[in-house]
């Protein structure tokens, strides 16, 4: 490689693909976007040097569909293809057929994506280079003994999990070995009729988990370097809904250590540019391997805030071939930064997403506050891709100050036209456990925020009820007024006898 | 007059008493005078301060029964009339075949991905109709009561907005 | 001093506004209906009603008969967002609402004021019909309303609610009215109501199925919307009242609508599917191309192969008349001529500009149309357009086959412009039609019918499948790109507003009614 990168295209849509055209921008680099029907007025069309229309709104047709991206890259003169994240970015042959044209692909070779891809294989690899993963079955189970010797070693409770399954699909909870032959006949069973084959594997149950993910970065020279954790813990159906870092329970020690682990993993799979070492540490503050995200992810600004590192200009220089331009002791972890995913849902119907024009909207700004959004006032939020909005990120010397950033931050967010999870993360901003640290996977309901959230609308409501009213009867005052009287023409008209 | 604002179960009075040259208004909210003064007004859109606090306001949808607004950047219903509301209860409650309220409408716009109940059949308040599909998320329309499925007004694949009819039920 | 007089004006109002008496309010109110004067308050801006002849009593002699301030009936006027507009509703807690001398005499006088005010006025009805006791008193003070309903037709926007009964020969009022809103459950229309019809014709039907707001809705046409319940009724009512000018002598106003009048769509020719028989909804092309999406349709039950309503573009009001191809494949039959031609009559008669959205494959075929008369009412839509003054705008989206094409606002009825999307397929007769007729000798002595069928149908298509032959002799002004619809139908409203066009004079036409 080495060659200087002049052009990229980006695959991709919404706040990632404005975030890389970011980049571009700085470092001289001519963007090139991509859009389908429904993203015609999109700010990242109007940001990038040059956009071209890939097809209909269907992902399948447009960002999903590698051919007419790949044409598109090569007519436009691209040297270099971002595939930002989701859609193509783990696509293994994504990377294989820019290689195959001539294009450099920001990201990770096919190999290594394939490597992370099949969690089996990644898990094995793990092993040999002593990470610790969940204790479970190393493969596939086919036979309830061997299943439940695992299971006895690994100790209960313990998760069936069909190989095939994605999504929280295909998951039965065993708490004791009866429990567990009972529920492997059924998963058994339920294998072969769905797939042909029975396909499962074990996995203990780790309860009261955070989640806990290390970004990385590894250049073509053999350098890793880990950029310290972000902890994800608050989730809603294993969906990351905030992220921070530092995490609360992560002190200095253990992030050289568990840096030190990722950077392993990282070199185990001979990973390449930007990716994601995710673990879940238990009550007992043991960490477990889940798998590497072969991606830059959406909560990478949440490093960039601490670290003061671009990951963007940072992935841009790996794939030049250039050497990670700093060492792991440069790295200083600078206060805490916080990101509420601000998705177009409406947390108080069960998230029922929201889509449609968004006639008007006020981001926040100040100190320590940062807004990565595809949202403008006059844009649309479209029903052909995911609910993610917007982005909003506080940084602050300290967790109190980021976090009471963010609360603010999020009472000057307004968005006309759709409902937000705004409300959710502004209950949470406040919650007495947030505020602790006591964070885990279950947050949500153990912490019953949704009781809370609800509540505090009620307060809400109560307050603003005097001011509602006197919108209400304000307005029909303004509506009697009506269309401006203009001189009738009645009185001229013609009459008839 | 008297208000039901949001999901509130106080109910507030709110009356215009007067007028006044400069353009502010005395109003009577929740048996306390107020002063409201108006100080820009567009399509549906107006700022105004009551009682020195500044507010913006922008009406949704205004009918004869309610008004939703985004009031600082908050959504909120505003219910009028409601004890002409409990008067027209009634007339649902008394609706020989299945009142006013035989329609099932979508909540939200998307694409119907499954049909999950057969046009003919009883159903039960809480029974999945239809499938839609929307922001990669699959959202289920459940039967708003018990009674008889008469029809399902869409087929697969159709893309629905919000307030679409998509089965009634009488 | 005057005190006991103030004193009496009190009590008699308290009295004339309490109706039939606490207890038939009551009564009113568990059958989940609301009482005139509440009705007339949601209708209406707050605190804008002047009750008029509050004080009025029927002049019959007979004890049993009470006298009730009203008489059944609550008039006056008010202002509906602003603009004035007469109103009347009867009261069904005074004498089951029916209609004596003095109730007609209360509402033909506010008919009278909307007349010479020129401003619209509201019915609305819950009444048990004809006052038996005061005999041809009642049957004339119908009459009078009649002649007034007829006299203000085209004059002032008249607007029915049917908020209960509505018998006998009280029906043909809002029969004659421009709009009648019927409240589901609650509203009900009959000539002949059931009771009589079991007697008669021994045909046991329950009101609602007999004349309910579904039945007219649908089935009759009487009703053009169908409201959930009483707010409803009078939201569909003030949405109506914000599209139409206060009287024929004036253009409907000019709203403010935020929506760029320079906006395309690029995906609008991706709403017609490939195959030009495959059916779509019209509705997305109308709410595409319209502002902010907002088309308030009318008789959205009735005839569902067309489709009427009002919306705006550009800020003004247009009448848009299109063919539903959901239904009946957007044939045209008897229920769709008549609601389109109605509603084109009344854009006329209140310059209300008309868009016009094709696709049709023709009239629906059959005995059933033949012999109902699909000739004479079929005739009625091409009338009402040629009879139109108002600027007409036409655009033909898909296909327009013979008659159905002219009757479709065409240039030769005097459509003012007429564009044509580069799918529309202008021909006498569609391509499976058409070539059993042209290539008939061919067909018989072919050896394999189906595939030279194809074959010819294609080559016909190929042919005919286009707008440019019509292009060609101006009777297309223009072939446009669909995304551009929008405005270049503003564009033309623009430049056609100012239009002035005569017609011979006569005392009226005669349209094949």
């Amino acid at each position: 490689m080495g060659k200087k990168i002049t052009s990229i295209l980006i695959a991709n849509r919404g706040e990632i693909a404005l975030r890389v055209i970011r980049a571009c921008k700085e470092l001289g680099i001519r963007s090139i976007a991509i859009y389908s029907d429904e993203d015609v007025r999109a700010i990242h069309v109007k940001r990038a040097d040059e956009a071209y229309h890939i097809g209909p709104a269907a992902p399948a047709q447009s960002y999903l569909n590698m051919t007419k991206i790949i044409e598109t890259a090569k007519a436009a003169g691209a040297d270099a293809v971002h595939p930002g994240y989701g859609f193509l970015s783990e696509n293994e042959n994504f990377p294989e057929m820019c290689d195959k044209n001539g294009m450099i692909f920001i990201g990770p070779t096919a190999k290594a994506m394939d490597l992370t891809g099949d969690k089996m294989k990644c898990k094995a690899v793990m092993k040999k280079a002593k990470v610790s993963t969940v204790p479970g079955s190393d493969g596939v189970i086919n036979d309830v003994e061997k299943a439940a010797d695992i299971a006895h070693e690994a100790g209960y409770p313990v998760l069936l999990k069909s190989a095939f399954g994605g999504g929280g699909r295909g998951i039965r909870l065993a708490n004791d070995e009866k429990q567990l032959r009972q529920e492997f006949e059924m998963a058994s069973a339920e294998s072969k009729a769905a797939f042909g084959k029975s396909a499962l594997y074990v996995e203990k149950y780790l309860q009261r988990i955070r989640h806990i993910e290390f970004q990385l970065i590894r250049d073509s020279h053999g350098n890793g370097r880990h950029l310290f954790e972000r902890e994800c813990s608050i989730q809603r159906r294993h969906q990351k809904l905030i992220e921070m870092s530092p995490s609360p329970v992560v002190d200095q020690k253990t992030r050289e250590k568990m840096g030190e682990i990722a950077v392993r993993a990282a070199a185990a799979v001979d990973y390449l540019n930007a990716g994601t070492a995710e673990f879940l540490r238990d009550p007992e503050g043991n960490f477990y391997f889940i798998e590497i995200n072969s991606r830059l992810q959406v909560e990478h600004p949440v490093t960039e805030l601490v670290t003061g590192i671009d990951l963007v200009k940072l992935q841009i220089g790996v794939a030049q071939g250039e050497e990670i331009p700093f060492n792991q002791d440069d790295l200083k972890m600078n206060g805490c930064a916080i990101e509420c995913r601000v998705n177009a849902e409406d947390p108080f119907y069960d998230f029922a997403p929201s889509v449609g024009p968004v006639p008007y909207c006020n981001l926040p700004y100040g100190p320590g506050v940062r807004v990565d959004t595809y949202l403008y006032p006059g844009c649309t939020v479209s029903g052909f891709y995911d609910s993610l909005v917007a982005k909003l990120l506080t940084w602050g010397s300290n967790f109190d100050e980021a976090r009471v950033r963010m609360r603010n931050a999020l009472d000057e967010f307004v968005i006309e036209g759709i409902n937000t999870t705004i409300p959710l993360y502004r209950t949470i901003m406040e919650e007495k456990n947030f505020i602790k640290g006591e964070l885990s996977t279950d947050y949500l309901e153990r912490f019953r925020v949704f009781d809370r959230m609800n509540d505090e609308a009620k307060k809400s409501a109560e307050e603003k009820a005097s001011a509602a009213v006197a919108a209400a009867l304000l307005h029909s005052e303004l509506v009697k007024k009506g269309a401006p009287a203009k001189s009738s023409r009645w009185k001229q008209a013609r009459v008839s006898i | 007059m008297e208000f039901k604002v949001g999901e509130l179960a106080q109910l507030l009075t709110g009356e215009v008493l007067r007028t006044a040259d400069d353009g502010s208004v005395l109003v009577n909210i929740g048996n306390k005078n107020h002063t409201l003064k108006l100080l820009k007004s567009g399509t549906g859109e107006f700022e105004f301060i009551l009682d020195n606090r500044f507010h913006h306001a922008k009406v949704l949808h205004s009918g004869s029964a309610e008004v939703r607004m985004m009031l600082d950047g908050q959504p909120i219903t505003v219910k009028k009339h409601s004890k002409l509301t409990e008067v027209l209860e009634k007339a649902s409650a008394l609706g020989g075949t299945g009142g006013g309220d035989r329609n099932l409408a979508s909540q939200i716009p998307g694409r119907v991905v499954n049909i999950a109940a057969e046009p003919g059949t009883d159903v039960k308040k809480g029974d999945v109709i239809v499938v839609l599909e929307s922001m990669k998320m699959q959202v289920a329309v459940k039967a708003h009561k018990d009674g008889h499925l008469k029809e399902i007004k869409v087929k697969q694949g159709a893309s629905v907005s919000r307030n679409d009819v998509l089965a009634v039920i009488e | 001093m005057h005190e006991e007089k103030i004193k009496r004006l009190a009590s008699m109002k308290k009295s004339a506004e309490g109706g039939g008496g606490d207890e038939r309010v009551e009564a009113q109110h568990q059958k989940g209906k609301l009482t005139a004067r509440e009705r007339i308050a949601l209708l209406l801006d707050e605190g804008s009603f002047v009750e008029i002849d509050k004080y009025v009593v029927h002049r019959g002699e007979d004890p049993t008969i009470q006298k009730f301030y009203g008489d059944g009936a609550v008039t006056g006027f008010g202002t509906v967002a602003g603009r004035q507009v007469f109103v009347f509703a009867y009261d069904f807690t005074v004498l089951g609402g029916s209609l004596g001398e003095m109730t007609s005499k209360k509402i033909t006088k506010v008919m009278d004021h909307a007349m010479k005010v020129g401003c619209p006025i509201v019915g609305i009805i819950d009444s048990g019909g004809a006052r038996i006791q005061e005999g041809v008193n009642s049957l004339d003070g119908y009459g009078d309303i009649f002649f007034r309903n007829t006299m203000a037709s085209g004059v002032i926007p008249q607007i029915t609610a049917t908020i209960g009964p509505c018998a006998g020969g009280a029906v043909y009022s809002p029969a004659m009215t421009d709009f009648v809103v019927m409240v589901e459950n609650i509203g009900q229309m009959f000539v002949t109501g059931p009771e009589v019809v079991k007697e008669v014709l021994s045909q046991d039907v329950s009101f609602e199925e007999l004349g309910g707001a579904r039945a007219h809705g649908s089935r009759s046409g009487v009703a053009h919307f169908v409201a959930k319940n009483e707010y409803d009724c009078f939201d569909k009512i003030k949405k109506l009242l914000s599209f139409v000018p206060q009287n024929n002598a004036e253009e409907p106003a000019i709203v403010e609508t935020n929506d760029d009048p320079n906006r395309v769509n690029p995906n609008l020719i991706n709403m017609l599917p490939e195959n030009p028989y495959q059916q779509y909804d019209m509705n997305e092309i109308i709410k595409s191309i319209v502002d902010n999406g907002d088309f308030f349709e009318i008789h959205e039950l009735f005839a569902e192969n067309v489709l009427v309503g009002f919306a705006r573009m550009g800020g003004r009001t247009v009448g848009i008349v299109a063919n539903q191809p959901m239904y009946l494949a957007g044939a045209l039959d008897i229920n769709s001529s008549n609601k389109a031609a109605r509603f084109i009559r009344f854009c006329d008669a209140f310059n209300i500009s008309i868009v016009t959205l094709v696709d049709t494959p023709g009239y629906l075929p059959g005995t059933d149309q033949e012999h109902n008369g699909i000739i004479r009412h079929g005739s009625k839509l091409l009338f009402a357009y040629c009879e139109a003054t108002v600027p007409k705008i036409t655009c033909i989206v898909g296909k327009a086959y013979g008659g159905a094409y002219i009757a479709m606002g065409s240039k030769n009825l005097r459509a003012d412009i007429n564009y044509a999307w580069p799918s529309a397929e202008i021909a006498v007769l569609g391509p499976e039609a058409a070539i059993t007729i042209i290539n008939r000798r061919e067909l018989k002595s072919a050896p394999d019918t189906p595939a030279l069928k194809k074959k010819l149908a294609k080559e016909y298509r190929g042919k005919f499948a286009n707008p440019y032959l019509a292009a060609e002799r101006g009777i297309i002004d223009l072939v446009i790109d669909p995304m551009e619809t929008r405005p270049m139908i503003i564009r033309g409203l623009e430049a056609l507003a100012t239009k002035k066009e005569a017609r011979p004079y006569k005392k009226h036409g005669n349209i094949n009614l």
